[in-house]
């Protein structure tokens, strides 16, 4: 009886030792469990990717710490502590599992872009060689441009070649045709002269250096009158035909007398037979500016007055034509 | 026997009783040792050999410790077992897809380290 007495206080006394050690350090298990979600719930990662995880966990310490509170002999706290920890773990591996998953995605994303970025350059290249290609062909299009200028400037300076040697040719010939053609009108000028000398020669011309000069004498005037006879009338009309042929030529009329008579009478007389002249060339056709009259009386005598012959030559009229510039040169 | 000594038996008697009364009381934990032998064996099949071997080595074991406390009709001890074999199952697929992640990554950022140093030498 004694023996079972010290037995079951022996016992008592046990345990209660082994609850008294238990009691300053806690339950190991649930201490390891503590510092273990500390750790979890210091770490972003977990926070970041697995906070319904270690939630769950923190409920589980919680439950564990709650029991070893109440009673720190539980046999049950061993077990709480391990659902704690486990869930911990739990935690961790699952913020490392999406963490590596979200990796994957950004890496996956990233690979996409470098593919992009890699067909971006590729495609600048290709627009970058299409520039270059386009810059050569146009700088090709501009080289044989200038050099179709080119070749038309030589073409141009040929043609300009040719043309002043055509228009050399036909400086040379257009001289060969200047020459012929003064050589014609040196012909033309010789008929013309041969034409004026041979109705010159018919009006009994005479070459003076005044000009040519047609003297018309007495026997083609009535004595001591002023109008012409016939055969005066028809020299002074072929005169009139000479100067249709030469419509440049002017005409000067002179009238003298012999010096019989009175002084005024032979003015009168010399006037009236220049002006009978003048009329029939005016009959004729000819256009009064280009005629010019003069009366000298008994002045410029061509004979002596002392016999018939000398007076009768005295007698006349002078009919001087210009040269070609319409000329006379005043006596 | 006096009546101290009485007393203490009767003390002794109770919590007997009680410890009893508790193993009655505790119906046997058909359900959870199901739901522990699924996540072993998904473990297993996840990979969990080569990328967690301890962790399934302890749900294994636990489960076997788990099947003998039932088979004693333990079921207090079979539940708790059960549990925390269900938990080192779970740590140990979850440790196993961690790492499978990670791989994963770790390959995939290393293709983008090739693919990118593929295209500098093609860009030069």
């Amino acid at each position: 009886m004694k023996n079972y007495r010290v037995l079951s206080a022996l016992l008592i006394g046990m345990a209660g030792l082994a609850a008294c050690s238990s009691m300053p350090e806690g339950n190991p298990a649930l201490n390891q469990a503590r510092a273990d979600y500390r750790n979890a719930e210091a770490d972003p990662q977990v926070a970041q990717y697995a906070p319904a995880e270690l939630q769950l966990a923190r409920s589980s310490l919680d439950t564990a710490n709650a029991t070893f509170a109440k009673d720190h002999d539980n046999k049950n706290i061993d077990h709480l502590a391990f659902v704690a920890k486990q869930q911990v773990g739990l935690a961790r591996e699952t913020a490392s599992q999406r963490a590596a998953e979200a990796a994957v995605g950004a890496a996956n994303g990233e690979r996409d872009q470098v593919r992009l970025a890699a067909r971006t350059r590729e495609a600048d290249r290709a627009t970058q060689n299409a520039q270059d290609a386009q810059r050569q062909a146009e700088a090709s299009q501009r080289q044989s441009e200038a050099s179709q200028r080119q070749s038309e400037a030589s073409q141009r300076s040929a043609d300009a070649a040719l043309q002043q040697a055509a228009a050399e040719r036909l400086t040379a010939a257009n001289a060969q045709a200047g020459e012929l053609q003064a050589r014609q009108v040196a012909v033309d000028a010789d008929g013309r002269a041969r034409a004026l000398e041979a109705a010159m020669a018919d009006l009994a011309a005479k070459k003076t250096d005044r000009g040519m000069v047609i003297t018309l004498g007495d026997v083609l005037f009535d004595t001591n009158r002023a109008e012409l006879k016939s055969g005066g009338t028809r020299n002074v009309q072929k005169l009139a035909d000479f100067f249709r042929q030469y419509p440049r030529r002017t005409v000067l009329i002179e009238g003298f007398t012999d010096s019989t008579g009175s002084n005024g009478r032979n003015q009168e007389l010399s006037e009236q037979r220049t002006a009978s002249v003048r009329a029939v060339l005016l009959d004729n056709g000819m256009s009064a500016e280009r005629i010019t009259t003069r009366g000298y009386a008994e002045a410029y005598p061509v004979a002596g007055n002392d016999t018939a012959g000398g007076r009768q030559l005295n007698r006349r009229v002078e009919v001087i034509v210009s040269d070609d510039s319409g000329v006379i040169a005043p006596r | 026997m006096n009546n101290a000594s009485l007393h203490r038996h009767r003390r002794t008697l109770s919590a007997m009783f009680v410890a009893l009364a508790a193993c009655a009381s505790v119906p046997p934990p058909t359900g959870q040792m199901a739901v522990s032998r699924a996540a072993v064996a998904n473990a297993a099949g996840a990979g969990a050999g080569e990328f967690a071997p301890m962790e399934l080595k302890s749900a294994q074991d636990k489960m076997e410790r788990a099947g003998r406390a039932m088979t004693r009709e333990d079921y207090a001890v079979a539940r708790t077992l059960a549990e925390e074999a269900q938990l080192d199952a779970q740590l140990a697929e979850k440790k196993t897809q961690a790492a499978k992640a990670q791989k994963a990554a770790a390959v995939t950022q290393e293709d983008n380290r090739v693919l990118r140093e593929e295209l500098e030498r093609k860009n030069k």
